[in-house]
């Protein structure tokens, strides 16, 4: 019995790999399992090569695993064409289609000898159950049910609501296809117990979904009524979303011309008075930039959504990479501060949706969410949301005291000042990039100049107390540490269990709130730390140098920084942490 | 919808739009006249000041909100149209003014003009067209004619100008005007006809720039050349004959509606508003956010009771 399973399998675009895999975490989560899947493909539009990795555990989960407790190979050339994003070890059960023609002692996996190698006929099983190669992935699915007693039933069900419509012949070829798959299973054991045990009894429901909708639901949850923004990959899906139900309540989306209208429209929607949202990936970013800091001098609430992809450039556009840190705490010109915040899983992306509109409103300033192909595209079990645990902010309006004449920009001692919109009579201002007095007339005096850039900065500095944005657990006199974020924040998370769970001590910072850079929370996390390891998707270690600006870092202070698609597993942190305890 | 313009039972004068801030232009520009004749349109149309937005980019001709007692917006530079088009979706009552000069709204923001005609919100774009970067100190600009020396082209442009009307008339357009303000009655009665009308229009004011603008095209020869389009006959429905006419942007100043569509297309927030009211009876509780989205094919699914 494992409590934990990682599959990965890759095939050619028409193998139903993927699909595959979809109905496999369908019917985990059915039968009460958490799970993640997530998909990789060439880069073709259609067809060329496709694979997915699905972690299923009888516990929560917050990353996709390292190296594979189950490979299945439709072919050696696609397999291989995704390297270590499937990696095989010693305790990896690999199945292979027996149609390679390749002996299972002659497997092209260099260095490794995996715990067992099966050739199987999948193809040949496939049309003599249903006379078609198509029903190949149901074969799949048939031998893994049998091997790790995975939901037979609920598998079964599956492929029956896929199936309904296409006839009885083709729904009884498929139900074959899984029948022989799990009778082969059956005639021909494993050596090994690889039986997934049963998932906790847990009674809440469970929704699965990626954290591109995650993200779209929690904005119209925030009460967001308006969003402007252009296609991109891996972002598209929020607009997508948004496009479908933001009328039901009431709002509209634009589809601008192009990324620096979307935010624009935006800009104008909150300036009309109501919550609007953008949401983009690096190359849309780069874009909005000049926008998002008229938004930060006119002090107008707003919400953008970076989905990070592989860059610069163009990138690697379907690939994780933390690498757009930098962009979004320090692109905009002048003395300007910009919250950023990071959800760590697809369930977490609900919440930090949620605050970042709140953070927008309260404080009147752009915010942005950095979100991760990752994370936006993967699918996972969540529970579903509790509107009780969420507060929602509106921002500050003038009181009828407070208008005629109206001081748009007054100081005050928190720094905000209330806002009124075109409409409210007597709140009429002129809104402006251009520097401003308290009035927002234009001006270029130094001293007002100076009073403002402080205006807007210190009504930030509640953000410095968030703790709530940080998670942070472990060993609470360790002198090892690690730090992450972002979905990379998962494997950190469960790297420095398994570490304790070894008796190493060790403590664990995951800031959600990325910038500004809470200084007291960093200092108190730092304390007790000898050394410290800082763990993030991006080739020079954009959070690790980004702290060391703010904060006085431990003795020891390094990285485990990679490019964008080069996984970082649980396995290489606990390596990592386990170099630190013995030096 | 502003062109219905719903009479406020107060009565607004032309100076109650006008705000105490004092104009940045040089004594002797066209945009004193330009921003006089706004005054004069929008008290023909008496909205209340705070019901109206007006909203422009950067040059010397946006800081046109902030001599008007609206809610203004002096945005970045380019971005009026798109930023303005929010608000308008936003709130569909609002009347929605925006300005700008030429190198504004055909240069930097060329981008956006096309997409807010094939959209057709209910606003008025006003582009006082200089044929100069004057804000910069006299560079050239999208409407500047071939061959013009300026600070950026010292012996002489290489390009073609932009032809604002044709390239409005062009992307299908319904109200494109052309203004002056040596004729100040006629351009605030222009600016008030594009107001009322329901969708986009497009007034291009001949505006010109005292300190680094062509001397021959000043104001005090303004009047004399202009061509007043009722007077030759011009039938403002006609879009072919307002293209050929446009033909002349350089050579003959026409004021007066070169068109207006008799059967102009839906507006943009009606749309909206039809598409709101439409779906508003499929609202679903927020906690469903989730488990609606696969039915609807959306990739969220509830997959245990």
């Amino acid at each position: 019995m494992v409590d934990d399973l990682i599959i990965g399998m890759a095939g050619s675009g028409g193998d139903g790999i993927v699909s595959a895999g979809e109905s496999l975490i369908n019917a985990a989560a059915k039968e009460g399992y958490y799970a993640i899947l997530t998909k990789s493909f060439g880069s073709q539009i259609r067809g060329g090569e496709s694979s997915c990795r699905l972690r299923l555990s009888t516990q929560p989960v917050l990353n996709p695993g390292g190296v594979l407790d189950v490979a299945v190979v439709l072919n050696w050339e696609d397999f291989l064409r995704f390297g270590c994003e499937l990696p095989v070890g010693p305790e990896t059960i690999v199945i292979y289609e027996d149609k390679t023609g390749v002996e299972p002692a002659l497997i092209p996996l260099k260095g490794v000898r995996p715990a067992a190698v099966l050739k199987v006929p999948m193809e040949a099983m496939a049309l003599k159950a249903a006379g078609v190669l198509l029903a190949k992935n149901n074969v799949v699915l048939g031998l893994l049910a049998g091997w790790f007693g995975l939901a037979h039933q609920s598998i079964l069900g599956g492929i029956r609501k896929k199936f309904a419509k296409k006839g009885e012949a083709v729904l009884k070829g498929n139900e074959q296809a899984f029948a022989a798959g799990l009778d082969y299973a059956e005639h021909n054991p494993l050596g090994v117990d690889r039986r997934l045990g049963t998932p906790s009894p847990d009674s809440r429901r469970k929704i699965l979904t990626d954290g591109n909708d995650m993200c779209a639901a929690a904005a119209l949850f925030a009460g967001c009524k308006f969003f402007g923004g252009y296609p991109i990959t891996p972002a598209s899906e929020i607009m997508q979303y948004l496009s479908r139900e933001i009328w039901k309540h009431g709002g509209s989306v634009l589809q601008a011309e192009d990324e620096i209208a979307g935010i624009a429209a935006a800009v104008g929607a909150s300036f009309a008075g109501i919550k609007s949202m953008t949401a983009t990936s690096g190359p849309g970013l780069s874009l909005k930039t000049e926008v998002l800091g008229l938004a930060s001098v006119a002090e107008l609430p707003l919400v953008c959504v970076d989905v990070q992809r592989g860059g610069p450039s163009t990138g690697m556009p379907t690939k994780r990479e933390q690498a757009d840190l930098f962009a979004a705490v320090f692109s905009a010109h002048g003395d300007t501060v910009r919250p950023v915040l990071a959800p760590i899983s697809v369930e977490d992306s609900f919440g930090i949706t949620v605050e970042a509109f709140n953070i927008a409103e309260q404080f009147q300033t752009p915010v942005i969410v950095l979100s991760d192909q990752e994370i936006a595209q993967r699918k996972e079990t969540v529970h579903p949301v509790d509107p009780s645990a969420f507060k929602l902010v509106e921002r500050l309006r003038p009181s009828s005291k407070e208008l005629d004449p109206y001081v748009r920009f007054r100081f005050t001692e928190s720094g905000i000042s209330p806002i009124s919109h075109p409409g409210m009579k007597g709140g009429n201002y002129l809104a402006a990039g251009i520097e401003h007095n308290e009035l927002g007339a234009p001006t270029a005096n130094g001293e007002m100049h100076a009073r403002m850039n402080d205006k807007r900065l210190k009504k930030m500095a509640p953000l410095h107390q968030r703790r709530d944005l940080f998670i942070i657990e472990g060993d609470a006199d360790a002198e090892i540490g690690l730090i992450s974020w972002g979905s990379v924040a998962g494997v950190a998370i469960e790297a420095a269990k398994l570490a304790r769970a070894e008796g190493i001590k060790v403590k664990l910072l995951i800031p959600k709130l990325l910038y500004p850079i809470a200084e007291d929370i960093f200092a108190d996390f730092f304390k007790p730390l000898k050394k410290c390891l800082v763990v993030e998707q991006s080739h020079q270690g954009q959070l690790y140098r980004l702290i060391r600006m703010w904060a006085a870092v431990p003795p020891s202070y390094s990285v485990l920084a990679k490019s964008g698609s080069n996984p970082i597993t649980p396995e290489e942190v606990l390596e990592k942490t386990r170099e630190m305890a013995r030096a | 919808m502003s062109n219905e313009c719903p009479l406020s039972p107060e009565v607004f004068t032309a100076k109650d739009y006008r705000s105490s801030l004092k104009p940045i232009w040089c004594p002797g520009c066209g945009d004193y006249g330009v921003v006089t004749a706004i005054y004069r349109a929008l008290a023909a149309i008496n909205r209340p000041p705070h019901e109206i937005a007006f909203i422009s980019g950067i040059g010397c001709s946006s800081r046109i909100p902030g001599y008007t007692t609206a809610y203004g917006f002096n945005t970045v530079h380019g971005r009026a149209l798109p930023i303005a088009q929010g608000i308008k979706m936003a709130n569909p009552d609002l009347l929605v003014l925006v300005a700008g000069g030429d190198g504004d709204g055909f240069s930097i923001g060329g981008g956006h003009v096309a997409h807010a005609i094939r959209r057709n919100p209910s606003l008025t774009y006003i582009v006082m067209d200089n044929q100069i970067y004057g804000l910069t100190k006299g560079q050239l600009s999208p409407t500047s004619p071939r061959g013009l020396k300026t600070s950026s082209t010292q012996y002489g442009s290489m390009e073609d100008p932009v032809n604002p009307l044709l390239y409005v008339l062009a992307y299908g357009a319904s109200f494109v005007a052309q203004g002056a303000p040596g004729d100040m009655d006629g351009l605030a009665k222009l600016i008030e006809q594009a107001i009322r009308f329901p969708g986009f229009s497009f007034v291009n004011i001949q505006s010109p720039c005292i300190t680094y603008g062509d001397p021959e095209t000043q104001l005090k020869t303004q009047k004399a050349r202009i061509r007043k389009l009722e007077a030759e006959g011009h039938d403002p429905s006609n879009r072919l004959r307002a293209m050929e006419l446009a033909q002349e942007y350089g050579t003959t100043l026409y004021t007066g509606v070169f068109y207006q569509n008799p059967n102009p297309p839906p507006t943009y927030e009606s749309l909206i508003r039809a598409r709101q009211q439409a779906l508003q009876g499929a609202d679903s509780p927020l906690e469903d956010l989730l488990e609606k989205s696969a039915e609807n094919g959306g990739n969220g699914e509830l997959v245990a009771g």
